[in-house]
């Protein structure tokens, strides 16, 4: 029985990887296109905290603190593993769609509990991979490569995923019985959220801050590892090659994974099977307004996007990012050690600041994805509007709309902040709003596409629409690409162009692709989304 | 109100229907009976021009589906068999956007809403999420909200599963007050003895074939449906 259920949570992550849409395999074209992208996001990543190691290893493993350099390693793949999964904890353990079918079988619900704990295990494992393989490929670069350390290293890389993944499943089951119990649930997940993405950025804003600290007082650092955070200090030890470590890190992750599952199972039938804790709306009749077919689909995906919020949250990740980011930047300008003079100095030409914030606030306006999920949400109801009298583009208009202005919004706020705060000039100001529109523009239509193109309405759980699809990565990553390529290309080409002129081609490109892909919507798009079926 | 004429549909190489041709005056409540499979959901949602079809033709109200899809959708009310509605809506909020999408106008939205709410005794649960719906609320909101936009043909895959007695009475009731207005119904159903109590004329499908065709005494005689549609599938 467990085999099979092990076997059908396996078989799900891999129709992630596998399966296009309408859950056939994918082509062999678009099978490459998507490991394609996958690798184009584990290289990003994956050089990204490759360069947060090299400026660690070399120095503290020099002065003999080489198992402070994994303590500090593990704490930061521990932190990113809870994060990319502790959103998804609550929706793969509780809220899957199969509960009922699976509870009618003659399974135990700790085993439900367990094959799904270890489905979130491997997604874990997955993205703490990103930070921990660069961390020891890194140490292997520095100290060499010796047997008992790369055995090591491969235990800790599976074994720490363990300790994460119970983390992430006592905030899912905390926020299961919370949401269970309380009214007003998707307020108290948002306010939740917010908070957790403002210590966040505290803590990321402080990274260097913090790196900085660990190479100056490697010796301090590690006297209160071993006495605050004992596990990880063990983790460090073992990385190096200690086999007693090893066994205890092995132990003490193992124990809690473990401790984790006895804690959650028992109550797991019972808060799967709970009813909801809403509040009983009492109906009182009252004069209804009639509003145009355009709005009325608008509403509908707001109401959506509102309702859901493991939907607002991912998908509208760049708007809680900029208003954050720009209330930030309004009450304490240097939190980010942003300045006139800071970014100059960083750059060499104070000129390209102009660039970099335009080009920044396109980046963020990339990070909301609410377009390209909003066809797979449709799910199996896609006939519902599909039986409309109402045309496609009609139906596609309302979901651009609306990822248009939960992108615009917050993006104008964030930009004419962080320009203010910069003190950058009345038409510099004017140029960055203009990017943070038309990026928020172009973003909406690229999304869209995207999603068109690699819809999946079969889906057991939304949060496989919202967060795992093909379409999420291709948009996201896409979008990336999209503002990072000219990023790159200044420092090609910026030589020959003053920046307000290279923001100003940005712009002119950006403004073609928004134009591309809005006819492609209007002309291809309508007729995609008109065949579209489960 | 609706002519089929020759509809083929194939999925891959596969006929799911295969040269059907059926006829619905107004007034008419056609009922539409086949095994699983046999080509009935595909049927229907071709009609509302939800799925398209390589031959054939079909008109609601004169009007090509192929060619004015929207045309004819402002004048259909379709129900799938999977009442699965917009969850993360109110009941209420369900049948405004249905009303603003239709474009019916506030006082008759009101009324209407009040009119049919009550009649399925739905009243009380406007105001809370689908998604604390049961499948029969969800069946019923359906329905309200076909019947809202008074729509002249009604298509409706599986009306009755869901309903509990009462609301499968309340239907037929308001099933045949649509087709005394001029209206036409065409439902498919599996509950022989619902298509035989309450249908005009009736068409049987089998792998993508219509078999037979007519008012209910031409097909089944003097004998019950359930023997005529054994013998034939």
């Amino acid at each position: 029985m467990l085999k099979a259920l092990l076997k059908k949570q396996l078989l799900a992550i891999a129709a992630v990887f596998t399966q296009g849409k309408n859950g056939k395999r994918r082509s062999k074209v678009t099978a490459i296109a998507f490991a394609a992208l996958i690798v184009y996001a584990v290289v990003a990543i994956g050089v990204l905290f490759w360069e947060m190691s090299k400026m660690m290893c070399q120095p503290l493993v020099e002065a003999g603190l080489g198992w402070v350099y994994f303590s500090v390693m593990s704490l930061m793949a521990t932190g990113f593993g809870v994060i990319g999964s502790c959103f998804m904890a609550k929706s793969k353990l509780y809220e899957a769609k199969d509960n009922d079918l699976l509870l009618s079988m003659p399974i135990p619900a700790r085993a439900i509990l367990f094959v799904r704990m270890l489905g979130l295990y491997v997604m874990t494992l997955l993205i703490e991979a990103l930070v921990f393989i660069p961390a020891l490929a890194q140490y292997y670069t520095v100290a060499g490569v010796q047997v008992a350390s790369l055995v090591s290293g491969v235990v800790l890389l599976l074994v720490l995923p363990l300790g994460s993944t119970a983390i992430c499943c006592l905030i899912g089951f905390v926020l299961a019985w919370m949401t269970a119990k309380v009214p007003f649930k998707n307020l108290f997940t948002v306010l939740g959220f917010i908070v957790f993405m403002v210590v966040y950025f505290i803590l990321y804003s402080k990274v260097n801050e913090y790196i900085g600290y660990v190479l100056a007082n490697g010796e301090a650092v590690g006297t209160t590892m071993k006495t605050t955070l004992y596990p990880f200090s063990q983790i460090g030890y073992a990385a190096e090659g200690n086999l007693l470590s090893l066994l205890i890190t092995v132990g003490i992750w193992g124990g809690i994974f473990a401790l984790g599952y006895l804690v959650i199972s028992l109550t797991y039938f019972r808060i799967i099977t709970m009813k909801r804790g809403e509040r009983h709306a009492k109906y009182k009749e009252r004069e209804y307004k009639s509003f145009g077919a355009l709005f009325a689909l608008f509403k509908k995906e707001f109401l959506r996007l509102i309702k859901d919020p493991m939907y607002l949250l991912n998908a509208s990740m760049g708007t809680f990012l900029m208003v954050i980011i720009g209330v930030m930047c309004w009450i304490k300008g240097d939190l980010f050690g942003l300045s006139s003079e800071s970014l100059g100095t960083l750059l060499g030409d104070p000129s390209a600041m102009l660039m970099i914030v335009a080009l920044t606030m396109a980046f963020m306006t990339s990070s909301n994805t609410i377009a390209a999920c909003s066809v797979s949400l449709e799910g199996e109801n896609i006939t519902l509007v599909q039986a409309l009298p109402v045309d496609e583009w009609a139906v596609l208009r309302a979901k651009l709309y609306l990822h248009f202005i939960m992108t615009a919004i917050p993006a104008l706020i964030c930009g004419l902040t962080i320009a203010l705060v910069l003190g950058l000039l009345w038409w510099e100001v004017c140029l960055v709003l203009a990017t943070a529109l038309i990026s928020s523009l172009l973003f909406s239509a690229f999304d869209l596409t995207v999603n068109l193109k690699l819809p999946n309405l079969q889906w057991t759980n939304e949060i496989a629409a919202i967060k795992q699809s093909a379409s999420i990565v291709v948009s996201m990553f896409g979008g990336w690409g999209i503002t990072l390529l000219p990023l790159g290309g200044y420092f090609l080409f910026g030589k020959y162009m003053p920046a307000w002129g290279y923001v100003v081609l940005c712009l002119g490109i950006f403004v073609a692709l928004t134009v591309g892909l809005s006819w492609w919507l209007y002309k291809k798009g309508t007729k995609v989304f008109k065949t579209l079926s489960v | 109100m609706l002519k089929i004429e020759n509809l083929t549909k194939q999925y891959g190489t596969k006929k799911a229907v295969d040269s059907l041709s059926l006829h619905i005056a107004p007034g008419e409540l056609y009922g539409f009976i086949g095994h699983n499979g046999a080509g009935k959901t595909t049927t229907l949602k071709a009609c509302c021009g939800v799925l398209g079809f390589e031959e054939g033709e079909i008109y609601v109200d004169g009007i090509s589906v192929r060619e004015n899809p929207l045309a004819c959708k402002a004048k259909i009310a379709y129900i799938p068999d999977n009442p699965d509605l917009y969850g993360f809506m109110t009941g209420v909020q369900y049948l405004n956007f249905i009303g603003d999408i239709f474009k019916i106008d506030a006082q008759s939205r009101n009324a209407r809403i009040r009119k049919y709410a009550d009649a399925f005794e739905l009243t009380f649960a406007l105001a809370q999420p689908i998604s604390t719906y049961s499948h029969g609320m969800k069946q019923k909101l359906a329905v309200i909200a076909a019947m809202i936009h008074q729509p002249k043909l009604m298509v409706m895959d599986e009306p009755f599963v869901g309903l509990d007695p009462k609301a499968a009475h309340t239907m037929k009731t308001f099933m045949r007050e649509l087709c005394e207005g001029g209206g036409a119904i065409f439902f498919s159903t599996h509950v022989l003895e619902v298509a035989e109590k309450l249908c005009d004329k009736i068409a049987i499908i089998k792998d993508g074939k219509l078999i037979k065709a007519g008012t209910m005494d031409e097909v089944k005689g003097d004998h019950s449906l359930e023997n005529v549609f054994l013998e034939l599938v």
